[in-house]
């Protein structure tokens, strides 16, 4: 009994936050709230903050960072104290920042100087993983537009980073509490950020598929698999990669109306480069594929906004997208029975027979063309007829009262 | 002069007993209530097939498409579209029998029947109307022409019989157009039959000739149908026959005369007999 006592008012000591001897001194004048530098800073401390971050709970004491007190006795010292470097301890995050963008900022001696303690705050740090944490994956997004909402020159506007808000990543976040699902650091890496067209940019052109890939690695293996990941996979500067047909900060789920890949969406996004002339000169494909898909029953219905039938995606596939001509596409001729028949059981070999959105029917199906040309020669012709009877009629008529008159 | 007046008195006697025969306010049954059913049934499909159906052909019209706003509005059409099509399809059937079974629908069908006489009196009354010849005859251009072929003055309008090339016209359009739009509008409501039967390019000129059927259809309907009937001059802002199925005897002896002397001798032949007894 004596013994658990001893054990347990032991423990309490240890829960109780102390400050060492050496930094009791610098507490002396740092724990009056009003102490304040003559243009007005605050210096005050508040030991509890201090001593529950990460490096008041390892014991780290005042002149561990403020290192240029160290062994000094003659207080109160100069008001000025030289900026805190980091990067004594934690080297690795000091060398990734040094070639970030926010580093960037503070050599070119910018308005802005973003340093370590605008993310990760000053003597309250805490670990990244505590949820009071400000880079605690809940709470990142928050700490990022501190500035990017405000302060920094955005290219593309302030919305654009707003936009995250919209986004199925936010929403995991916020709503499911995810901590895996995308925040800002995922995509856009942390110490090291780069800008976004830095080729060691995590989103840039070159890096994007594998970022995206971190977490959606079985799209990642599909898209390299495809037509347009074979030619990325090569260094191809015009195949679409993830953000060109998913958007980017506001990227939902494609069974949100708001996605650029929902179902009545996706052949406006898809025509972007396959209505493209000078793409489809360099590639060898066909242009016209939103007319020609317009034109036809999907189409037609799709831009009225019906769902239920098929879409770009629904025969061609998406991340894996293969030309008709690999015997492994869904467009394959042997294989378009079988791609129909998703949508019309019982499709047989007659849906290969003919070709789907075509741009001259005058090639593909002579019948229809000249069937077309009859119909519309039959109209011009009939309501011409129609319109001259009715004039001839109505000039009678008035020609015939005048007469009376 | 006096042979002249003579002339003219034997002719008020023949009219006066003409309307003694048929008077001006007889009313007659140009058509019968079921005729005006079967006439009711074709325009309310025909409207809502129409407006199901036409907008697709012209998806890039904003107003056509704002018609379909509503969540499961395009699913709907498709719905409507083809409970219209079976309802007019079951109207075509119902005439088609009263066509043929009963003794009006028989002598209706008999005078629906295109003569050669019509192309002339469509011919006639085009010249009638502009009266062409007539303004060259008294301008003295080709007047011996003229003048010993009175016929290419096209003095009077051509008489019609109960019906006239213009509505016969109208009658067989619409028996036309039926057949393609049934036969046509079947196989795109069964793609997966159509194409275990036909290749894709086939189908597609099913697709093809339900389109532009329509049109033309919508075309003859609003414009050749819409004045003829019922916007022209005389019987605008419409004709109430549709409605009540009532022409009066002077309205048939002014716009079908042919009918109507048939009816005419039909009546003196009974009146004769009458009085032969």
């Amino acid at each position: 009994m004596k013994k658990f006592l001893i054990l347990s008012a032991f423990f309490m000591l240890a829960c109780v936050p102390l400050f060492s001897e050496a930094d009791e001194d610098c507490m002396i004048c740092h724990e009056d709230p009003d102490l304040k530098t003559e243009e007005g800073t605050l210096l005050f401390i508040e030991s509890v903050k201090f001593l529950s971050s990460v490096h008041g709970e390892s014991g780290i004491s005042c002149v561990g960072c403020h290192s240029d007190l160290q062994g000094f006795e003659d207080f109160p010292h100069k008001e000025k104290l030289e900026t805190v470097s980091c990067g004594e301890c934690h080297d690795k995050a000091a060398e990734e920042f040094k070639a970030s963008i926010h580093s960037e900022a503070t050599i070119k001696k910018d308005s802005l100087i973003v340093s370590c303690k605008d993310c990760h705050g000053k003597h309250d740090i805490r670990n990244k993983d505590d949820f009071d944490s400000r880079v605690f994956p809940l709470n990142l997004p928050q700490t990022c537009e501190l500035c990017h909402l405000g302060k920094v020159k955005r290219e593309r506007g302030v919305e654009f980073i707003k936009q995250y808000e919209k986004s199925i990543h936010f929403e995991g976040l916020e709503k499911a509490g995810l901590t895996t699902s995308s925040n800002c650091s995922n995509c856009h890496g942390a110490h090291d950020i780069k800008a976004v067209h830095h080729p060691l940019s995590r989103v840039s052109r070159e890096n994007i598929i594998g970022t995206c890939g971190t977490c959606h690695v079985g799209i990642e293996r599909d898209y390299l698999e495809g037509v347009h990941g074979k030619d990325y996979a090569k260094g191809s500067k015009d195949v679409p990669v993830c953000t060109d047909c998913h958007s980017e900060h506001d990227i939902t789920s494609p069974q949100n109306l708001a996605s650029s890949v929902y179902k009545t969406k996706i052949a406006e996004v898809c025509s972007r480069c396959h209505d493209d002339e000078a793409l489809s000169r360099q590639y060898g494909f066909l242009t016209s594929r939103l007319k020609t898909f317009s034109d036809s029953f999907h189409g037609t219905a799709s831009k009225f906004g019906e769902t239920r039938v098929a879409n770009c995606a629904s025969c061609h596939g998406f991340h894996a997208i293969r030309p008709s001509s690999d015997p492994k596409s869904s467009t394959h001729p042997g294989n378009l029975p079988e791609t129909c028949g998703n949508c019309h059981p019982g499709a047989g070999k007659n849906f290969a027979e003919g070709k789907i959105h075509v741009i001259s029917e005058k090639i593909s199906n002579k019948w229809a063309y000249l069937l077309k040309i009859f119909y519309i020669i039959l109209i011009i012709v009939i309501v011409s007829i129609f319109l001259i009877f009715i004039a001839a009629d109505i000039f009678h008529r008035v020609f015939r009262r005048r007469k009376r008159e | 002069m006096s042979s002249e007046k003579k002339g003219l008195k034997n002719n008020m006697n023949a009219l006066s007993k003409e309307k003694f025969l048929i008077r001006d306010d007889e009313i007659f049954m140009r058509m019968n209530l079921a005729e005006r059913i079967q006439h009711f049934i074709l325009i309310i499909t025909f409207l809502i097939l129409i407006v199901t159906g036409l907008p697709l052909l012209f998806y890039n019209i904003k107003f056509l498409k704002s018609l379909f706003s509503i969540e499961q509005s395009f699913y709907t059409r498709g719905i409507l579209h083809r409970a219209a099509a079976v309802a007019m399809i079951l109207n075509l059937i119902w005439h088609t029998l009263y066509t043929v079974f009963t003794s009006r629908g028989r002598n209706n069908f008999k005078e629906m029947i295109p003569k050669f006489k019509d192309l002339k009196d469509a011919f006639k009354i085009f010249w009638h109307n502009t009266g062409l010849t007539r303004f060259l005859y008294r301008r003295g251009i080709l007047k011996k022409f003229f003048a010993s072929h009175p016929y290419w003055l096209f003095e009077k309008p051509p008489k019609y019989g109960r019906y006239n090339f213009i509505e016969k016209f109208e009658y067989w359009a619409v028996g036309w157009g039926s057949v393609v739009m049934i036969i046509s509008g079947f196989f795109m409501w069964n793609v997966e039959l159509s194409l275990s039967i036909f290749p894709l390019w086939a189908h597609n000129i099913f697709i093809i000739l339900h389109g532009y059927e329509a049109i033309l259809a919508f075309l003859a309907v609003i414009i050749w149908h819409m004045y003829n009937v019922h916007l022209n001059p005389e019987s605008f802002p419409m004709s109430k026959i549709w409605v009540n199925g009532k022409i009066t005897g002077k309205e048939l002896r002014i716009l079908h005369p042919l009918e109507y002397k048939k009816i005419l001798e039909n009546r003196m032949k009974a009146d004769q007999s009458n009085q032969r007894e």
